[in-house]
């Protein structure tokens, strides 16, 4: 079966700035794809030229098969799109949008449907200019999922909503899998990426700088555990003292939140190594946590810093 | 896929859109159907003039008696009789058009051949009227004078009233309304596109199958809806609030209309290809706008404004349209001939769209 989207060294210039600068995946089919990565990372650069929206600078494009240049109104009536910062009617309803978006697409949800999905059925008959920031948001979701289409495209489909909202939000993306068709969404929360994603790319400055799916990605990365604790204030030569007793797994200064994590594979030996050094030091541990490597931490490893949420 | 649709669907959600725009209603509804209302009551009044005359009577006699009755008698004149010092006050204050000043005239002094010289005030200015106030009165003594002299009348006038058509003010300022009307629809209608263009309602719009076009035709039927419910309602109020004739045809009219609207239309979306945002679209509109609307004869005639503005005023495609309008509307005199004003607007229409497509932004 074809891919949902192939795109192969893609670019996007602006004078002085390379927004994307070759990047190269496939997307599968009835899969949901993650891009990640943090602000100004070419996310939604990417996102917007593959379904038509700015024209790319170099790269091919295929969206269900479909040279985009030469076929974008057919690819726009089979993909369904969220943008990062939507607008709409100011004056019209909820109801009225989505029976608007609905007339667009050959098979559309119905209204109904669609706003139940987002959790919006009893807003329908509000005002957009009378809607919170994050009702507005899943609207704009709502209005991707209306399309009923093969790929739904989502920038940010969770910024600005609430924990709860959030999680019903990422049932609704599993239930567009479930009815076989594919998602492909931007993120820059690392937990959403590693919970919901089948396939991450991460993108760091416009480029992609790894693949594969969230356990993959940490496997590949971190065979280890992570040793946390809070900086008590280490020279450089601590630092590298400290590097003899992690070993195996390299070690990491998360400068903005004050934290030194260490990895192992061998955690009990490192935890004790690490007492001991800072009794000799006569410094105290605070916060001292061991825990299995997440995606902050294969970022953190591949770019040398953390991932800024908001 | 279904685009009558998708037309219809859009055409809604922009008539919304704009029906609950307090503004744009105002603007493009509200805004001339008062002008209509404030011309109408100014202008379309009982145009019969009623002139205030006094006469001051040296010294009362029968056949003064009889003159001032005589022109009591006559509707256009107010008779108002006292001492001469006291009218000449009045006619000063503005109070009287003209004041009588006449002698005590006798039966006898008039068949004995005597001439009386009666006096004639009135202040400067106005000078038709006064020329024709002063040969009516000059009539009335003659009148006097044949019948006492018994010579009998050499001519004959016999004043014979038609049914014709007297154009009215207001007859001329109604079309101008309209056109004004159309010309606000189609200069302050931009500013929706504007600003959904500004807060990227349009850019959400382009990532939808929804053709360009087909957004584009839902905004003009839209606007030309819009004028013809305009044309509607000012009709009906200048028809049965202040009696204005239609004269020509209606299929001509509504013609007219569409093709004012469309230029007006097409320039709109000109200013929108020329500045790209909404508080600039604005400005443009402004300085565009206002001068149009008086230079372009739809208020008062073009003979009344100074030679040196004739030019602008000529190319103003606001002129042809008011002139075409108010042809065809109440039938008054042309300006320029009926063809030259569709010429003319049809050439403005073309060029607007030209210069429109040519410098178009969709962001
Ligand atoms: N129109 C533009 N002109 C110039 N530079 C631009 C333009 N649009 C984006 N950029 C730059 O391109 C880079 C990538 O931007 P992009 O919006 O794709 O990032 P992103 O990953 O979506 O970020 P975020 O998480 O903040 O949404 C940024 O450095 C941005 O400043
Ligand atoms: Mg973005």
């Amino acid at each position: 079966m074809e891919n949902a989207v192939e795109v192969s060294e893609l670019k996007k210039y602006y004078d002085d700035v390379k927004a994307v600068d070759g990047v190269t995946f496939t997307v599968e089919t009835e899969s949901i794809f993650g891009m990640l990565g943090p602000n100004g990372a070419g996310k939604t650069t990417t996102i917007e030229t593959i379904i038509g929206l700015l024209e790319g600078t170099a790269g091919e494009i295929y969206v269900l098969g479909m040279e985009t240049s030469e076929k974008i109104s057919d690819v726009k009536k089979r993909i369904g799109v969220q943008l990062q910062d939507p607008s709409l009617f100011p004056r019209l309803t909820v109801g009225e949008t989505l029976d608007l978006f609905a007339a667009f697409y050959p098979e559309p949800l119905s209204v109904q449907e669609a706003a139940e999905q987002v959790g919006l059925s009893s807003s329908l008959d509000g005002r957009i200019n009378s809607l919170s920031g994050g009702q507005r948001h899943r609207l704009a979701v709502s209005l991707a999922l209306i399309s009923n289409g093969d790929i739904i495209f989502l920038d940010e489909p969770t910024t600005g909503l609430d924990p709860k909202a959030r999680r019903d939000l990422w049932e609704t993306i599993r239930n567009v899998r479930r009815n076989g068709s594919t998602v492909f969404m931007t993120t820059h929360y690392m937990d959403e990426a590693e919970k919901l994603c089948d396939e991450l790319v991460i993108i760091d400055h416009g480029k992609i700088i790894a693949t594969g799916s969230p356990d993959r990605l940490i496997e590949d990365n971190f065979p280890h555990q992570a040793v946390e604790f809070a900086d008590p204030g280490l020279s450089p030569e601590d630092r590298n003292d400290l590097l003899g007793i992690s070993a195996s797994g390299g070690i990491n200064f998360e400068e903005n939140e004050g934290k030194v994590i260490l990895y192992s594979e061998d955690v009990g030996k490192t935890v004790t190594d690490l007492i001991d050094y800072t009794r000799k030091l006569g410094i105290d541990l605070d916060n001292l946590k061991v825990r299995s490597a997440t995606l902050d931490d294969v970022f953190l490893k591949l770019t040398g810093r953390a991932i800024e949420n908001e | 896929m279904n685009r009558p649709k998708i037309l219809y669907k859009m055409f809604v959600a922009n008539a919304k859109e704009f029906f609950r725009d307090r503004a744009s209603l105002f603007w493009m509804i509200a805004f001339p159907l008062i002008f209509t209302f404030i011309f109408g009551m100014v202008f379309s009044g009982n145009d019969e003039v009623v002139y205030s005359l006094g006469i001051s009577v040296d010294k009362e006699t029968p056949i003064t008696k009889e003159l001032v009755n005589q022109f009591d008698e006559i509707e256009s004149f107010n008779v108002s009789t006292g001492e001469i010092a006291k009218e000449l006050e009045e006619l000063e204050r503005g109070n009287r058009k003209m004041v009588l000043e006449i002698p005590g005239i006798t039966r006898e002094g008039v068949t004995g051949g005597k001439s009386s010289t009666v006096r004639l005030y009135y202040s400067q200015g106005e000078q038709e009227t006064n020329r024709a106030l002063i040969s009516a009165i000059k009539e009335i003594f003659s009148g006097i004078e044949r019948e006492v002299t018994g010579r009998a009348p050499l001519f004959q006038l016999e004043p014979e009233p038609l049914e014709t058509r007297e154009l009215t003010n207001f007859d001329y300022v109604m079309p101008g309304i309209l056109a004004m009307a159309l010309m606000q629809l189609g200069l302050f209608g931009v500013f929706q596109f504007m600003s959904l263009r500004e807060n990227k309602v349009i850019r959400g719009l382009a990532v939808t199958p929804l053709p360009r076009d087909t957004f584009f035709e839902s905004e003009v039927a839209l606007r030309l809806i819009i004028a013809v419910i305009q044309t509607f309602l000012i009709i009906l109020i200048g028809r049965t609030v202040f009696g204005v004739k239609i004269l020509g045809s209606i299929p001509i009219l509504i013609g007219l209309v569409v093709l004012g609207a469309l230029t007006f239309v097409s320039m709109g979306y000109m200013i929108a290809s020329f500045s790209r945002t909404l508080e600039g679209g604005r400005n443009l509109v402004q300085t565009v706008q206002f001068p149009m609307m008086f230079l372009s004869g739809i208020f008062f005639p073009i003979e009344f404004m100074p030679g040196y503005i004739r030019p602008i005023v000529k190319a103003i495609p606001l002129t042809y349209l008011g002139d075409a309008l108010r042809q065809v509307m109440v039938g008054y005199p042309p300006e320029y001939s009926l063809s030259t004003d569709v010429y003319v607007l049809t050439g403005w229409f073309l060029a607007s769209t030209f210069l429109a497509i040519r410098f178009w932004k969709w962001e």
